[in-house]
């Protein structure tokens, strides 16, 4: 039988000429394919649509231009991240065989950000990872959020039925007090039932008696030592009970303790009912410190949020050293399983910008409206391949609005773990925002002024302050709504008028503005603080005018949550001194009868009787 | 349906073409690495070459991916643990995958992902279990039930009705 040949000859020609039709098709679509690659990735990546009008990749040349890039923001969605009109980019051929991109330099013209979008940029099926960064840092300025300080509280009525007595702290906890105590008590009482000392002490108290009335002389050898050994016995019956009953006040004494513990607990719990219900009645607290993040707290978290989502995208994308790395696989019908990478100290970096060049227009009369270029220098997904930090410097390259002094500075060492990020930024004569502090009913318009933002982070640990300096600030004020039109109800903490009036005189004598913002502690949940000669000003003065009446209302806030609390709270205190009471009369006047006793039969023992 | 009919045609033409039984099995087997691994995938281009290259049964490659395109979104999460097992738990074998994922042209077979490394794998596992039994069915069913199936009368009958024309309308 004739063995058949391995190979198909014959098919060699026209498999070759079909993958070589393939790769022509894949050729004329190699520009859609980069389109879509980008537009998918960068959707994943950022968690909102990424818009890309063309690319065009020319393979001979190794460069790539895109053409109206959009990144849409996922947290305003009819807003972009930013846009560039134009990027070029020089692109190594070879590492693309190896899935990486190494751009050698890139050019970014016409770079925009927070522009306004025609259409959404949300995503119909958003990616599970996608946009993870920027929900964390929307979740840490929501929790972060500070209420705004309201004048309308000083001029309201002081409604105490907004206090709920079932949330407050102590009557639980004297409830439970009083509970623990009792319990307490019939453990003792049970414990005493059991050791029954009384019948014990009365037996010894009858032979101690016999031993008085008899005389012990007159007794012959053998009832001597009889009645020796009963006293003995007596005695040492007497022991027993007395160290049981002894443990027995050990246990209760540390009971005791631990109730007292209770009670002072309950100091404690007052203080913070106290401070619930005060802030439930929103009267505005005049500390300094509290008063500024009241004002500017908004104005501050919108500030740093997208800080720390650039910090933060930087950390999850710009990894520290070599080891493998997991994300999930490619959207497909199959499963998508987890994509593994597996850097070599020895090769490319899975994307790496040697050196780029941005453009950036920022425009409108924002705090930084103006033309700038930005240079920035090995930006890696490898920091450990490439060996060496990012740098990016800005520089202002001319504005008709813009700044008349920039200097900005990043380096992002993330090369070995701990990663070690600097920030420093300084814009001059830039047009300041203007803040609407509705609370207070009037605008702040900053004017021209200086911004200063210098930012430290090793590990998760961040450090940062932005100051802001506007020194010929104006102030205008808003018009009030009906609604906010000061009330004729009663028993209001000062009037309204007077506090507008009061706060509008504080406020528009201030010329000079400063404001300064502070992130500490954890990158993830950092601690914000603002401070503002503002806000020092505000209740400098409030505390002045209106501090005896802030002060008078909250003595009648505790004095209601007093009464709300004072019937749990005094049984919980005669349950806990009760069973002090009883300790003493049942637990040691026990104990001390049975020393007593013990004590008397000892004296009225003979030497002569006593057995060694 | 036309799917259907498309498998149908090709189970039919496998079992009664002119290849011998290891023609065709050998084809079940190459066909089956497009059903249970991702199709979109650097190794099953070469898997597409082979079947035209090599003297196999492209009706039995047909055959072998349709019957293994479930079987592939079935096994996924077996594949998935086993990809796991060898890319992310079996630290010794790390240096091999480096080494795969930083070399040109290899790094594009995309064997980094636990889907594509497992299935790969497990098609591997079950290329000759696959190759043997399809050479055992093609045989049986060429000894027994073909002959008598090519005979019967229904078949006859159907051959000669306009239904049987539209059919071959579809042949592979």
């Amino acid at each position: 039988m004739k063995r058949p040949r391995l190979l198909r000859w014959r098919a060699i020609v026209p498999l070759g000429v079909v993958i070589a039709l393939l790769g022509l098709v894949w050729w004329l679509l190699l520009d859609r394919i980069v389109e879509l690659g980008i537009e998918e990735t960068g959707a994943v990546l950022v968690g909102a649509r990424v818009d890309l009008e063309s690319a065009d990749v020319r393979l001979r040349d190794g460069t790539v231009a895109l053409r109206g890039l959009q990144v849409a923001n996922p947290n305003a969605p009819m807003q972009n991240l930013f846009e560039a009109e134009e990027i070029v980019a020089d692109v190594r051929w070879r590492p693309l065989l190896e899935q990486k991109v190494v751009v050698d330099t890139v050019a970014v013209r016409g770079l925009q950000f927070g522009t306004a979008r025609e259409e959404s940029g949300a995503l119909e099926h958003p990616h599970p990872q996608g946009g993870l960064v920027a929900r964390e840092v929307s979740a840490w300025a929501e929790a972060a959020r500070v209420p705004q300080f309201r004048l309308e509280a000083l001029g309201q009525v002081l409604d105490i039925g907004a206090v709920d007595p079932d949330s407050l702290r102590t009557l639980g906890e004297a409830r439970a007090l009083a509970a623990r105590a009792d319990e307490v008590r019939a453990t003792w009482d049970q414990a005493l039932a059991a050791l029954d000392p009384q019948p014990h002490i009365d037996s010894a108290r009858a032979l101690a008696q016999r031993l008085e009335e008899t005389d012990l002389g007159g007794l012959n050898v053998l009832r001597g030592a009889r009645l020796a050994g009963e006293v003995q016995r007596t005695l040492s019956d007497l022991r027993t009970v007395a160290e049981a009953v002894e443990a027995l006040s050990l246990t209760a004494q540390a009971s005791l303790v631990d109730l007292q513990g209770g009670l002072d607990g309950l100091v404690a719990a007052r203080q913070a009912d106290y401070a619930y219900a005060i802030g439930l009645l929103e009267l505005p607290s005049l500390d300094t410190p509290d008063v500024s993040p009241a004002f500017f707290g908004d104005a501050a978290i919108a500030w740093v949020e997208p800080v720390l989502y650039w910090l933060r995208l930087a950390e999850q994308h710009l990894p520290p050293g070599l080891d493998p790395r997991r994300y999930r696989g490619p959207d497909r019908p199959r499963r998508a399983g987890t994509t593994v990478e597996f850097p070599d100290a020895t090769s490319d970096p899975r994307f790496l910008l040697e050196y780029g060049e941005l453009g950036l227009e920022l425009g409108g009369e924002g705090v930084a409206a103006g033309a700038y270029l930005a240079q920035v220098t090995g930006l890696t997904s490898d920091p450990a391949l490439y060996g060496k930090p990012l740098e990016l410097v800005v520089q202002r390259t001319g504005a008709a609005v813009g700044p008349s002094d920039v200097a900005v500075r990043a380096l992002l060492d993330h090369v070995e773990a701990p990663i070690v990020d600097s920030l420093a930024v300084r814009l001059a004569g830039i047009a300041l925002p203007s803040l609407d502090l509705g609370g207070l009913g009037a605008r702040l318009v900053m004017g021209r002024g200086t911004t200063d933002l210098r930012l430290a982070r090793t590990g998760d640990a961040l450090s940062a302050t932005w100051s802001w300096h506007a020194p010929q600030a104006n102030w205008e004020r808003l018009p009030r709504t009906g609604s906010e039109e000061p009330g004729t109800e009663a028993a209001p903490i000062g009037m309204r008028e007077r506090i507008d009036g009061l706060v509008w005189r504080t406020v528009s004598g201030l010329r000079d503005v400063r404001i300064e913002v502070g992130l500490s502690g954890a990158v993830q949940q950092p601690a914000l603080s603002v401070r503002s000669n503002v806000g020092e000003a505000i209740a400098g003065s409030l505390r002045r005018e209106l501090g005896r009446e802030v002060a008078s209302a909250e003595r009648r806030v505790r004095a209601e949550v007093d009464a709300l609390l004072s019937d749990e709270l005094g049984r919980a205190r005669r349950s806990v001194n009760g069973l002090e009471a009883q300790y003493r009369r049942e637990i040691e006047a026990t104990l001390a009868a049975l020393d007593a006793v013990r004590e008397q039969l000892e004296r009225e023992l003979p030497g002569g009787l006593r057995i060694p | 349906m036309l799917t259907l009919l498309k498998l149908f045609q090709s189970f039919v033409r496998a079992l009664h073409s002119d290849g011998t039984p290891q023609q065709v099995a050998a084809g079940v087997a190459l066909g089956a690495a497009l059903g249970l691994t991702p199709l979109m995938s650097l190794h099953n281009l070469l898997i597409v070459a082979l079947i035209f290259l090599l003297r196999v049964s492209v009706p039995g490659a047909i055959l072998g991916w349709l019957i293994m395109l479930p079987v592939g979104f079935l096994l996924d999460p077996l594949f998935d643990a086993m990809g796991s097992a060898l890319l992310i738990n079996a630290g010794g074998l790390q240096p091999v995958w480096t080494a795969i994922y930083n070399t040109p042209v290899l790094s594009l077979s995309k064997v980094n992902n636990t889907v594509v490394l497992g299935s790969v794998v497990g098609w591997v596992a079950l290329a000759f279990p696959i190759y043997f039994l399809a050479r055992i069915g093609v045989r049986g069913y060429r000894a027994t039930l073909g002959p008598r199936i090519e005979r019967s009368r229904v078949v006859r009958a159907v051959r000669t009705t306009k239904l049987y024309n539209f059919y071959r309308m579809f042949q592979p």
